[in-house]
């Protein structure tokens, strides 16, 4: 079965809300619509009632597939906010909770952060940074943390890896350049990630020019720093380096190259790039010359799974990815 | 409020989003060099400032500060 229908299938199992504040959008409106009917997940459509309800109308989609939250009517909302403000470590408080929650992207993550939602799926509108800035301030970090990244689902045609034809990669897409600590926090974050959404035992693999000393410089020097300080925070994952892209993979040159034992070393599952140079030039070369598909940007290291989609995305792309973060999700629970 | 009243109350909340000693900050203090923040503080920053003051700062023009200095002239702007 190929990865997408697994992924399908699974959502089906635990149908989550997933809160769209972006819902008149016309393709999100369809994709939420179509992923509803079809039983992957409740879709909950936070906005103008009226308006949202008179879109629905228009486009023929039957009402009662969907929640609609009216973010106009206050009895609600001020539950959600009573709710809110109670939790520990939030960081905005009730005055500046209320105006932000005027805008829907708001108000989705607030009833996310307070369990009336299980995910917030947006940014078909909205900037990346929208998303990103709302998310950490109504959402959080997970703790010990540091930084939001992402990682990037690749099917590798011919590709005969320690999943098959798959491997993780990480960060292609949001942090740029990332110190040690934040280099190690996007692998935990990674390992984590896949666990929850492919249940694979991770394997991950830290990644530059060198391979266990055979190198030297500033470049290499973070990324060993970075395998310490995750291996410190978290003894309990399977985080390995640093090694060079052809020793994370393959057998053989793990071999060779590895003169010690790992439990990574040939045969990791997650691959993650020293920084976002390498990492956006190296999924363009799996796309480009693996011809892969690769599925994500997933967002990662946010308390709750926050989505944000590509601006350009065909419905297509959004209805897969909708079904992905409601899977994390439940796996999360 | 007055400049100098602002300008510890901005301090103090500089100090706890950076997890700084306040006495080790002045308007001088630059966010890159000396407190090498990641946005994550930024973020925590800007969410007190709308907290305690009463002021929403797009986090855009937070970080486009060099110094502390720079971002309470933001925020007696945006007053």
């Amino acid at each position: 079965m190929e990865l997408l229908e697994q992924i399908y299938e699974k959502a089906k199992l635990h149908p989550q809300k997933v809160a769209f504040p972006e819902a008149l959008n016309e393709k999100m409106m369809q994709a939420a619509y179509e992923t509803g009917k079809d039983g992957y997940i409740i879709p909950v459509l936070v906005g103008c009632a009226e308006e949202i309800k008179k879109a629905i109308a228009k486009r023929g989609y039957e009402e009662q597939v969907f929640e609609i939250v009216d973010i106009e009517e206050p009895e609600y909302k001020n539950k959600v906010i009573k709710k809110y403000v109670a939790l520990p470590h939030t960081i905005l408080k009730e005055k500046a909770l209320n105006r932000r929650m005027a805008n829907p992207l708001y108000y989705a993550m607030v009833m996310q952060a307070v369990d009336e939602v299980d995910v917030t799926f947006a940014g078909i509108d909205n900037t990346t940074g929208d998303v990103l800035l709302a998310g950490q301030m109504i959402i959080g970090l997970k703790p010990g943390i540091s930084t939001i990244s992402s990682i990037g689902l690749c099917d590798i045609p011919g590709f005969e890896g320690s999943e098959g034809s798959l491997l993780a990669v990480g960060d292609s897409a949001v942090c740029t350049n990332p110190n040690a600590e934040q280099l190690a926090s996007i692998a935990i974050s990674a390992c984590d990630t896949v666990q929850s959404l492919l249940s694979w035992e991770p394997r991950c693999a830290m990644v530059c020019y060198s391979t266990l000393g055979s190198g030297q410089g500033e470049l290499i020097d973070k990324v060993v720093e970075a395998v310490k300080i995750a291996n410190e925070q978290r003894p309990d994952l399977a985080i390995d380096g640093e090694f060079q892209f052809d020793a994370a993979i393959s057998p053989a040159i793990a071999k060779k190259k590895v003169n010690r034992e790992s439990k990574v070393a040939g045969k990791a599952n997650i691959v993650i790039w020293p920084d976002l140079n390498v990492g956006n030039v190296g999924v363009k070369l799996i796309q480009q010359f693996g011809h892969a598909d690769a599925y994500g940007p997933m967002l990662q290291g946010f308390n709750k799974v926050v989505c944000d989609c590509s601006r350009s995305a065909p419905v297509t792309e959004l209805k897969g990815n909708i079904v992905i973060s409601a899977v994390r999700a439940a796996a999360g629970k | 409020m007055d400049r100098k009243e602002l300008e510890t109350q901005v301090l103090n909340m500089v100090a706890m989003s950076y997890k700084k000693d306040v006495n080790e900050l002045t308007i001088a203090t630059s966010f890159k060099e000396d407190l090498s923040g990641a946005s994550v503080q930024m973020v925590a920053l800007v969410s007190e400032i709308e907290n305690e003051l009463d002021v929403a700062l797009m986090l855009a023009d937070a970080s486009a500060c060099a110094t502390v200095g720079d971002l309470i002239n933001l925020i007696e702007e945006e007053m």
